[in-house]
């Protein structure tokens, strides 16, 4: 049957096609997939009903039609987004197009384009999965097109087989091909994925709820010891200038950068996998001691990256997390004690109270943690709305909010006392995955804490809300479930769920962990990464590393080739051996023995080319014949066969 | 003894003039126990060769042939009222010889065919009901005219199977030609032949050649021929099981006639085209033509 015509060929194409599409779905606006599966739905009722495929103007016009579409969609035909659209429609078009073997092996490969031009978007661990398998079921499309008798299962049996076979060439490749950095511009860009997360102002009188999504912020894997829950502060955008209501960063955060705190206690070497993000914040553990470029510290020892923050970046970092930052700057001490007009006269008295005005700072600290601790306050993430005077609301009225709330209104209360202090924003906690041992940091675990500047001290975290809610931050519990769930419990009652529970959790943490490594040792696999992979296997540049790569290709190549050659000449013995050595050497003199000629009859014409050598010409072939195929062959007429080669001359 | 099958060639050699091959072949067919099928237009010596091998061997010969009419009892033979005794008395057709030569044997009816085919097969022959043995040795050649000879019945594949090898004479070369124009009679010639071989010696050299050595590496090259026929787009169908037996044991044969105790895959090439061309392509009578992808793609060593 013609090749182009038959129906499990076509099947199997189109199948494999809609496949390979599917899960640019999401990239892709609503009318070119509708525009793509509207054509691949026709083309699949055109196998069976031939006449209703569309003729050269009609495909003409579909054309016209498809192009229309997509400049009205992009308005271009350059960069990430207009290429794969292109070759959507393309592929689309040149379905109605299969007049010959040609056009089904051009459509394989505009499948396979397409199905590359999915890692534009995600690179997930699932996708590559994902598009492993459509290429496979590609490669069983153009083997059952080249079989003569198309079967599904084993033409799919075969390209799985061929795909296993070429996975240790592409991990060769993967670690020496040389990387190359795309262009800002060109394709790679994950600006769709980076997440907005901290914000870098507050206002918390405003928010009535908090959204707490599960979403993945960075992970940490520490090389020694791990922080205990509560040191685990991971310092963010700080803020210290309000007014009233409104929480920003300072203007000038240029000043500082160069002194260095002193540290003290443990440090905490650990590399830090950000997420894509729109800004430029790294979260390093409270405080950040050595790190290197692209990361640069601001004045309020938070880091920043120079580098583009919507990729996936890991950094290496040290931290400590106890140290003294010593003096306070002219600049800082205005910010921190900045004040939007007079305080009232009931915070005043409120400070007073607690001996704010007369006592040492640290004892206003403490009466102030222990009037959020006894007075009635309340941990929410639901509070009441406080529009006016939040901080006066949250004090004296409604006594319910979470942790920015507690934040503000502790630095409100230490500046009315003339204490420097200031809001630190970051994150706290963080899920520690058994399986691969690193901390997961998410969205729900953002913080907002205060700093104080003690004398001697310096800069001194206090956190308030642990005042009110210990568990927020000792345990790192799910505070959504914590604070608002009396009917929801963390631990189940009967014994299966709980079974189910545990199972479930650590099915999570064992994916945690594949993705974990997934994202470092593979989609961060860039230059900088393979330089410095490869400088440690001894490889310095790229020259040398072409040289390396032919050699390993040339050693594949010759290892697969011995095993090939072995294994034929596995069935034969070693009288057989010895022989083809004789054979080599009459062929060194231009005569050589056809494959299906046996010893006898190449004896015979080897004879009248050489008749001097007649005799051991005869020999040797006697020998031969007598050890491959005679019954009382002897290891002595081995011996001889193996001498009389030996000695054999022309 | 096997200077008796020297001089047997060599006297068969002189009265069929230029075919030293297909002699050769012909006795190798007999040796492995074997029916030989000549194929070829009339007149190029089928008679002659199967005449000779009688005279030679000293088997007694009968000539049946075939024709469009003949019926299985001209073959078999048949029961005759015997008046003196008042019985049924069997008359052994002409098939109860050692050797039979089967002239013509597509101008007969399948009927007529298939009778010789089943007593060359059965090596004995049921008639109402008793059986008689065939004589051992027992030998049929068969010669056949080219199918597409007018008023034939082409031998079915099935049957063609029965047949070890089949073999084409061919027109002589020149100088055989001329010499065969310049000689005696051929029929004088033939009554003039002595035995060279005689029955009992066939028997044991039968027995000697299913003694002959086969290797290992010499079954890997046999089994790789033939499932190169199985495999190759060259034919439509492969060799069976029984042809491949065929094979190695024309291939003992040959290999006894070359004074050895073991077989060479040249003995197999050597056989290959007779033994295997009539079975891989039956239309086709260039048997040298249908091996030809064999003996050169499959790997000897």
């Amino acid at each position: 049957m013609n090749i182009v015509h038959n129906k499990n060929n076509l099947i199997f194409l189109l199948c494999s096609i809609g496949l390979i599409v599917l899960p640019h779905f999401r990239n892709l606006p609503a009318a070119i997939s509708a525009f793509f599966y509207l054509l691949l739905g026709w083309r699949f009722i055109g196998i069976w009903k031939q006449n209703w495929l569309p003729g050269k103007p009609g495909i003409f016009l579909l054309s016209v039609c498809g192009l229309a579409l997509l400049y009205s969609q992009y308005q271009g035909m350059l960069g990430r987004d207009a290429g794969t659209r292109l070759f959507i429609a393309a592929l689309a078009l040149k379905l109605f197009e299969i007049r010959s073997e040609r056009d089904l092996y051009l459509i394989t490969y505009l499948a396979f384009i397409v199905a590359a031009s999915q890692f534009l978007y995600e690179q997930s661990l699932l996708m590559a999965a994902y598009i492993l398998f459509v290429c496979c079921v590609l490669l069983a499309t153009l083997i059952s097109i080249n079989s003569n008798k198309p079967q599904t299962g084993a033409a799919l049996k075969t390209a799985f087989t061929i795909i296993v076979q070429a996975l240790p060439m592409a991990v060769v490749l993967f670690i020496l091909f040389p990387r190359i950095e795309a262009p800002r511009w060109m394709l790679f860009n994950e600006r769709h994925q980076a997440k907005s997360g901290l914000s870098d102002s507050m206002e918390p009188g405003s928010i009535t709820s908090l959204g707490m999504s599960d979403e993945l912020v960075f992970r940490v894997k520490f090389t020694g010891a791990l922080p205990p829950p509560a040191q685990r502060y991971w310092r963010g955008p700080v803020l210290s200038r309000t007014d009233g209501k409104h929480w920003t960063q300072a203007a000038n955060m240029e000043f500082r950068q160069l002194d260095k705190p002193v540290f003290k206690g443990l440090s905490y070497q650990y590399t830090l996998l950000m997420e894509p993000q729109d800004k430029k914040w790294v979260f390093a553990l409270d405080m950040p001691a050595e790190y290197s470029l692209p990361l640069s510290r601001n004045a309020n020892y938070q880091l920043i990256t120079s580098a583009y923050p919507d990729k996936r970046v890991e950094y290496k970092i040290t931290s400590y997390t106890q140290y003294n930052t010593g003096y306070i700057t002219h600049a800082e001490y205005e910010d921190a004690t900045q004040l939007p007009g007079k305080p009232s006269g009931k915070i005043k008295q409120l400070v007073s109270q607690l001996h704010g005005f007369d006592g040492t700072p640290d004892i206003f600290i403490k009466n102030l943690l222990n009037h959020f601790r006894t007075q009635n306050f309340h941990y929410t993430l639901t509070p009441p709305l406080m529009e006016e005077d939040p901080i006066e609301s949250f004090l004296f009225k409604t006594r319910y909010g979470f942790c920015s709330h507690y934040a503000a209104a502790f630095v409100y209360l230490m500046r009315t006392a003339h204490i420097p202090a200031r809001v630190v924003t970051g994150y706290q906690g963080g899920e520690l995955n058994k399986i691969g041992g690193f901390l997961e940091i998410r969205q729900a675990d953002a913080h907002a804490w205060a700093e104080v500047w003690l004398k001697n001290r310096g800069w001194t975290r206090v956190d308030s809300t642990a005042a009110v809610a210990p568990e927020r931050v000792e345990r790192n519990i799910n505070m959504e479930r914590f604070v608002s769930g009396n009917a929801f419990s963390l631990a189940p009652t009967s014994n299966t769920a709980q079974e189910v529970f545990n199972w479930l959790k650590q099915a999570r943490q064992l994916w945690g962990n594949v993705d974990y490594n997934w994202q470092r040792w593979v989609i961060n696999y860039d230059n900088r990464n393979q330089a410095r992979f490869l400088s440690s296997l001894g490889i310095p540049d790229i020259k040398t590393m072409i040289y390396w790569m032919i050699v390993i290709t040339a050693l594949l190549t010759l290892v697969l080739s011995w095993f090939l050659l072995h294994q034929k000449q596995k069935n034969t013995d070693r009288a057989l051996r010895i022989y083809n050595r004789f054979c080599k050497k009459i062929s060194n003199r231009g005569l050589l023995r056809g494959s299906g000629e046996g010893a006898k009859d190449f004896a015979e014409r080897i004879k009248i080319k050489f008749p001097e050598s007649k005799g051991d010409i005869d020999q040797i072939t006697e020998i031969f014949i007598k050890l491959h195929y005679g019954k009382n062959a002897t290891s002595d007429d081995l011996k001889a066969l193996s001498k009389y080669v030996a000695l054999f001359k022309m | 003894m096997q200077n008796d099958i020297r001089d047997l060639l060599y006297s068969a050699n002189r009265i069929i003039l230029g075919k030293p091959y297909k002699i050769r072949l012909a006795l190798c067919c007999l040796l492995a126990r074997g029916h030989l099928l000549i194929e070829d237009i009339p007149g190029v010596g089928k008679t002659t060769l199967a005449h000779t091998l009688a005279k030679l061997l000293g088997l007694n010969y009968q000539r049946i042939q075939f024709t469009s009419d003949i019926l299985p009892a001209d073959i078999l033979g048949t029961s005759v009222f015997d008046a003196k005794n008042h019985e049924f008395k069997f008359h052994p057709g002409p098939i109860f010889n050692q050797m039979v030569l089967a002239d013509e044997i597509n101008r007969a009816t399948p009927k007529a065919q298939s009778a010789l085919l089943e007593a060359m097969e059965e090596q004995h022959v049921t008639i109402e009901g008793v059986t008689y043995p065939l004589p051992n040795p027992f030998f049929v050649i068969a010669t056949q005219n080219p199918s597409h000879q007018i008023g034939t019945f082409p031998l079915p594949e099935s049957q063609l199977d029965r047949f070890l090898m089949r073999i084409e004479l061919g027109y002589p070369d020149h100088e055989a030609e001329r010499q065969l124009l310049k000689g005696q009679n051929r029929h004088k010639l033939i009554q003039s032949l002595e035995v060279k071989l005689p029955s009992d010696h066939l028997l044991s050299m039968q027995q000697s050649v299913t003694e002959v050595y086969v290797s290992n590496a010499l079954l890997d090259y046999c089994q790789a021929i033939i499932s190169f026929t199985r495999t190759s787009p060259d034919y439509h169908y492969g060799l069976s099981p029984r042809a491949g037996l065929a094979l190695l044991n024309a291939a003992k044969a040959w290999a006894f006639m070359d004074q050895r105790d073991a077989v060479l895959p040249e003995d197999i090439q050597a056989v290959l085209a007779a033994v295997a061309g009539h079975r891989l392509r039956s239309g086709d009578n260039d048997s040298e033509a249908i091996v030809a992808p064999i003996l050169a793609k499959v790997a000897v060593l």
